[in-house]
């Protein structure tokens, strides 16, 4: 086996007991994405020479005796709307050019004190606006199981190197599905963390309430571990108030006698690709073999009314967050001696892409004093109804067994005319950042006619991610954890 | 409720956005297709249903109040597109 197919344990293991060097491993897994970027273009920044510079220096410390943490040498990528010192960090967008951010985000921060060494930025849909990686402005990132096909998005980059074994672990963000979504068309693990559980402290905003930082991995032990190490509440953003629950990763357990897992009765008519409905049949037989007990849940509201009110907010909040973007305190700018207005319109029309410019319009017509009562405030109060409606759901149930999409990965470039068509497909992963809920992408089989990775996700009441991991922990060990993909080769 | 391009284009300068005219032929069949999306907010009834806010907010954490010094005021001025000791911005006086 080489250094690259190993997990997240097994690299730090073999660093920190000098079976394998944080160099070895920092190259194998360098030369692993070398192979595979011609095609797959996960990455937008490749950090070669500063990645080599702290492997050697956690090689350095463990031969001084000393312990770099957890994650002693193991490479990671991180999506390119984290912020890293000195590191150009993009948000898959023209308008910041080439800045480089003078602060270190939380999650990254947290990283590298457990001894993680950053490889790359990953491509991503701009402004995490998109769920194909096809609104990057810098080219589309393809499917390492199909070259032909998207990897999903947002976070498209992170989830296909990952799925291709550039590194083992990498983080996403997930404000309606960028994660999970991904995850499942790529075949690896994907974890939305309850809202506030992780600090999105630098991570550049699109939805501020419905943000989360979360982690790509390939089984479900390695995402325990990391996100023990990210689950820690911020002085910095205060909206991470997740205490002490972070300890929920320190220990799952596989026993699924007696877990109530719900299907939703009003999800049951909508059509999936009979590759999707074939997983769901056996992961049902599954957990129903490991001593759960299946049941159905109702959540009217949410089968009706959540793209709606998703993208009503999301709009809203994001053409607020991107008011900042205006030419003079990040990279792109243009000399304009006509005015202030001017030169703002002129670096926000050129520096945005048109799925962000869409968004931009609907967020400010949505918000405008004249239509905010009936559509903003409108969707503010469905959204109570939808998060009240999912806590009903979980005074029966502990779980949610679901689809993440209803179908499989769509070739590059085929796009419907209709962008609310292509809004409807994220019907099963963005009502779970409304409540603020967690959920778990995991490879639940394989499409037979195209051998695409099939994934389904399990979706729980706030703060019970730990018990999510623990069911997927039972799911992995009957179905089988995720395996490298060709990566175009 | 249609919003015809003229409403469209006066939203977008709003965003300090403006279009090409084919821009506007496509934000215009968005805009529209989205507001069509959302009114179906209309369906329900929401006079007593109050907006939402996460539980945990109405326990927003405190942290002390300590003065934190930012480690480089360089580093700052380098990531920002003008020269010299300062952020720069086009002349406002006369907007």
């Amino acid at each position: 086996m080489q250094l690259h197919e190993l997990s997240v344990r097994e690299i730090a293991s073999g660093v920190r007991g000098r079976k394998f060097s944080a160099l070895e491993v920092f190259e194998d897994c360098l030369g692993r994405s070398a192979a595979c970027e011609g095609k797959v273009s996960a990455l937008i920044t490749t950090t070669a020479d500063a990645g080599r510079q702290r492997a050697r220096r956690i090689d350095e410390r463990i031969a001084r005796g000393e312990d770099p943490g957890p994650l002693a040498g193991v490479p990671v990528i991180l999506k390119d709307n984290i912020c890293t010192r000195g590191v150009r960090t993009t948000a898959g967008s023209r308008i910041l050019g080439d800045w480089a951010p003078p602060y270190d985000a939380t999650v990254w921060a947290l990283l590298q004190d457990a001894g993680a060494v950053l490889l790359g930025k990953s491509n991503m849909d701009e402004f995490a606006m998109g769920n194909t990686c096809g609104t990057s402005a810098f080219g589309p990132t393809a499917n390492p199981w199909d070259v032909a096909r998207v990897p999903g998005g947002s976070s498209g980059g992170s989830a296909a190197a990952v799925a291709a074994g550039y590194v083992p672990f990498a983080l996403g963000s997930d404000t309606g599905g960028s994660i999970r979504q991904p995850a499942s068309y790529c075949g690896i693990c994907g974890l939305k963390p309850t809202y506030g559980m992780v600090s999105r402290y630098g991570l550049i905003a699109y939805g501020s309430s419905l943000d989360q930082i979360g982690p790509f991995t390939r089984n479900v032990g390695d995402m325990a571990l990391v996100m023990g190490l990210l689950a820690r509440q911020d002085p910095k953003d205060s909206t991470s108030t997740c205490g002490t629950r972070g300890e929920c990763f320190a220990e799952l357990q596989d026993d699924l006698k007696g877990r109530r897992v719900a299907l939703v009765r009003d999800f049951r008519d909508f059509t999936l690709d009979p590759g999707i409905s074939e997983a769901m049949k056996k992961t049902i037989a599954a957990l129903e073999r490991a001593g759960a007990e299946m049941m159905e849940v109702s959540l009217p509201t949410v089968g009706r009314y959540a793209v709606a009110c998703y993208y009503a907010i999301a709009a809203s909040e994001a053409h607020t967050n991107l008011a900042r973007f205006d030419g003079v305190r990040y990279g792109y700018t243009v000399n304009s001696s006509a005015g202030m207005k001017d030169m703002f319109q002129e670096v926000r029309s050129h520096g945005f892409g048109s799925e962000v410019k869409s968004r931009i319009i609907a967020g400010t017509c949505l918000t405008e004093p004249v239509r905010s009562e009936q559509y903003y405030v409108a969707a503010t109060r469905v959204r109570t109804l939808i998060a009240r409606e999912f806590a009903e759901a979980f005074e029966n149930a502990d779980c949610i067994l679901q689809p993440v999409t209803p179908s499989l990965a769509p070739k590059i470039g085929e796009v419907d005319d209709d962008a609310m068509k292509g809004y409807e497909s994220d019907l099963y992963t963005l009502p779970v950042n409304m409540a603020g809920l967690p959920g778990y992408s995991f490879r639940a089989g394989t499409d037979a006619d195209s051998g695409l990775p099939v994934g389904l996700q399990l979706v729980g009441p706030r703060w019970s991610d730990g018990r999510l991991l623990s069911a997927g922990l039972a799911l992995e060990k009957i179905l089988g954890a995720p395996v490298i993909a060709g990566g175009g080769n | 409720m249609k919003l015809d391009s003229d409403e469209v284009r006066a939203i977008a300068m709003e965003g300090r956005l403006s279009l090409t005219d084919a821009e506007l032929q496509g934000a215009v069949r968005y805009i529209n297709n989205f507001l069509e999306m959302v009114d179906r907010f209309k369906e329900l009834d929401l006079k007593d249903v109050e907006p939402f806010a996460f539980a945990e907010s109405v326990e927003c954490p405190l942290r002390e109040d300590v003065v934190g010094v930012f480690r480089d005021r360089d580093e700052i001025l380098a990531a920002r597109p003008a020269t010299g000791p300062f952020f720069s911005v086009p002349r406002i006086m006369e907007e």
